[in-house]
């Protein structure tokens, strides 16, 4: 339950006072911070294209030059004038230019992401949801005497929470749609279904006349909602229902404090993606516009999007152009109870992939209290080291060049799971290509393969 | 005051006004120049003492490895400042252009301390860690580099602290530890795999 209740805290959806926009794609989706200025809302252009291509961005006094895949796009600071894959228009609020990040009124987002993406765009603008695509997720409600059948079309990963008299399912990734309405049904489990959207995410809510609890079927596509034994409401330990949650964010039938014996159990699957560097710590320089902390942030979201792909449920140590202290990127692996931590990095030097486990000795017996920070790895290196191994053969089965070292890097030494980093330098000559969607493509969906192929070994040994 | 005379003092006084501006520009040019130029004054005394043949472990970048190098170079009988000249030889050889690993101007060790017997406490120059290039090959190069170089030509020295400028940092340059203590053990590891 405390590893549940962590993963709650440390899930990518802000407080109530962060104002946040989900984009949703036919294969990626994300959320980005928005910040206002004198007023308006706004959001990093740069980083809202990231996922879905090579881009790259320039400064020129009072120019700024973005350029993505061959498209172009030329906004001057203060200016509403602009002009976007060759189309001129209007902004409805002044450019930004802060620190060389392009910001733009969030309002003019859909119309500026049709023209690069050469899509159609639908925007939620009440909620800050933007479907491109015709991404979306539809939902149909089956309610019976024995309990509420939710079916989606398609797998969902909601964030699912109860509170006395509701039960409440969170969707910020998945690009679920409805009109938001409220039906006050009579039914002896249920008095009423009601769906809104808001900041970002969307809600089911479930007003419960007793306790209730959710269940995933149909491989992720149906919610069953249905009455919580009476024991699980006294045993914390077995408060997730018996049909396996797919996901940490999975069902919380009864909130309980924690217990030794909830603390002992097993914590589910989970990778923590750790996009190196970020905020005021660049990286390398990788080019006189390609800063390491970019190309990370993008090749974690690639690979969560892989990962979810396979049904493995991840967590990112940053999901925006934010400062993280190294110490605390393992803090926060270490706080989730993660099974894997993967650290980002990317260079200039060599070709292809380089893997690293930590350089630690490996402990000998198992300790018997707390973990010592500074060798809290020791334990996991062996796990570290075969699961290394595994994905310099995933890689080399992709013909993708590779090697596998130990290196001191921060902060392995301090991650209690098993723990890699990646270091990804160009594929040839051309520096970008480290940037490049499909070469970050291969090498994701590479790892994301791996961590599949060694799970059973890393589950094994938690 | 006459016509002539305003404006001649006019004149004077832009005149003074024009040579303050340039003064300022002066000291502001010759201020960023002292700045950017690496400190290039010797550290130490030059040491005398008899040739002595050494092993150097030498960072290679393409492809990544650290391969071992007779050297010959004069040594103090003293075994600290003996691990300051080796160490001294060693960035040496990486401050040279070209280089098999470049560092920058100015990268050097000042001191070398010896704790117990067993433990050696490296302080390098700001620079060394300043201009550092960022990556996690070429900092896990410069380190094992350093640490198997040190622990090679120094009898009894099995562990090593590396300090920037007398302080201690977080890494490197962005990824390599620099708040833990290097051990030869742990160490030969990585080196087998950098062969």
């Amino acid at each position: 339950m405390v590893a549940v209740l962590l993963l709650l805290l440390l899930q990518p959806a802000p407080s109530a006072e962060e104002k946040q926009l989900s984009i949703y794609g036919p294969r990626v989706s994300y959320s980005l911070p928005v910040s206002e200025h004198k007023g308006q809302d706004y959001v990093a252009l740069l980083e809202a294209l990231e996922p879905f291509g090579n881009v790259s961005a320039a400064s020129e006094g009072q120019k700024w030059k973005l350029r993505f895949n061959n498209l172009e796009g030329e906004f001057r600071q203060n200016a509403l004038l602009t002009k976007v894959a060759g189309r001129k228009f209007e902004l409805p609020a002044p450019f930004v230019l802060e620190s060389n990040r392009g910001l733009v009124p969030l309002r003019s987002l859909p119309t500026i992401l049709a023209l690069m993406l050469r899509t159609k765009t639908e925007y939620h603008e009440a909620a800050r949801r933007l479907f491109l695509g015709g991404a979306a997720t539809r939902f149909t409600t089956d309610l019976r005497e024995t309990g509420l059948s939710v079916n989606f079309s398609a797998p969902v990963n909601p964030l699912i929470s109860t509170e006395p008299g509701k039960l409440r399912m969170t969707f910020t990734r998945d690009p679920v749609v409805s009109n938001a309405y409220i039906l006050r049904v009579e039914n002896p489990l249920v008095s009423s279904i009601a769906f809104s959207e808001n900041n970002g995410r969307a809600e089911l809510v479930v007003q419960e006349r007793v306790p209730l609890l959710a269940k995933f079927a149909s491989g992720g596509k149906t919610i069953d909602i249905v009455p919580a034994p009476r024991e699980e409401q006294s045993t914390p330990s077995s408060a997730a229902p018996a049909a396996a949650p797919r996901t940490a964010e999975a069902p919380v039938a009864m909130p309980a404090p924690p217990t030794l014996q909830s603390l002992a159990a097993k914590p589910p699957f989970m990778v923590m993606l750790d996009a190196g560097h970020g905020g005021d710590d660049p990286g390398v320089l990788l080019s006189e516009t390609l800063e390491e902390k970019g190309v990370t942030l993008a090749f974690a979201r690639r690979l969560r999007s892989e990962l979810q792909n396979h049904g493995i449920s991840s967590l990112m140590t940053r999901d925006a152009d934010v400062t993280v202290p190294l110490e605390q990127r393992a803090a926060m692996a270490d706080a989730a109870r993660v099974a894997i931590f993967v650290s980002l990095h990317a260079a200039l030097e060599g070709r292809g992939v380089r893997v690293y486990t930590a350089m630690i000795n490996s402990m000998t017996s198992k300790p018997s209290g707390f973990l010592p920070w500074d060798t809290a790895q020791a334990d996991y290196v062996l796990t570290s080291r075969a699961l290394a191994d595994i994905v310099k053969a995933e890689l080399g089965r992709r013909e993708i060049p590779n090697s596998e070292l130990c290196a001191p890097l921060k902060p392995l030494n301090n991650v209690a799971a098993a723990a890699i980093a990646i270091e990804v330098s160009p594929s040839g000559a051309d520096v970008g290509s480290v940037n490049a969607a499909v070469y970050q493509q291969r090498i994701a969906a590479a790892l994301a393969e791996a961590i599949v192929v060694g799970r059973s070994r890393v589950e094994a040994e938690r | 005051m006459t016509r002539a005379l305003a404006i001649t003092t006019a004149l004077l006084l832009a005149a003074v006004v024009a040579m303050g501006v340039y003064l300022h520009i002066l000291r502001r040019s010759e201020r960023e120049r002292a700045q950017n130029t690496p400190d290039t004054r010797p550290i130490s005394a030059p040491v005398v003492g008899p040739a002595s043949h050494v092993t150097l472990y030498l960072a290679y970048d393409d492809p990544g490895v650290v391969h071992a190098q007779d050297a010959t170079i004069a040594l103090p009988a003293d075994p600290a400042q003996r691990g300051r000249e080796i160490l001294h030889a060693l960035l040496g050889e990486y401050v040279k252009r070209p280089s098999s690993h470049e560092l920058p101007a100015g990268a050097d060790v000042k001191d070398v301390f010896l704790v117990n017997g067993n433990t050696a406490v490296v302080d390098t120059t700001p620079a060394f860690a300043e201009g550092h290039r960022s990556g996690i090959l070429v900092e896990t190069l410069t380190v094992a580099s350093l640490v198997k170089t040190l622990t090679a030509n120094l009898p009894g020295v099995t562990r090593v602290k590396i300090l920037v400028d007398g302080k201690e940092r977080e890494t490197l340059a962005g990824h390599a530890d620099l708040e833990c203590f290097y051990d030869v053990v742990t160490l030969e590891q990585l080196l087998q795999q950098l062969q």
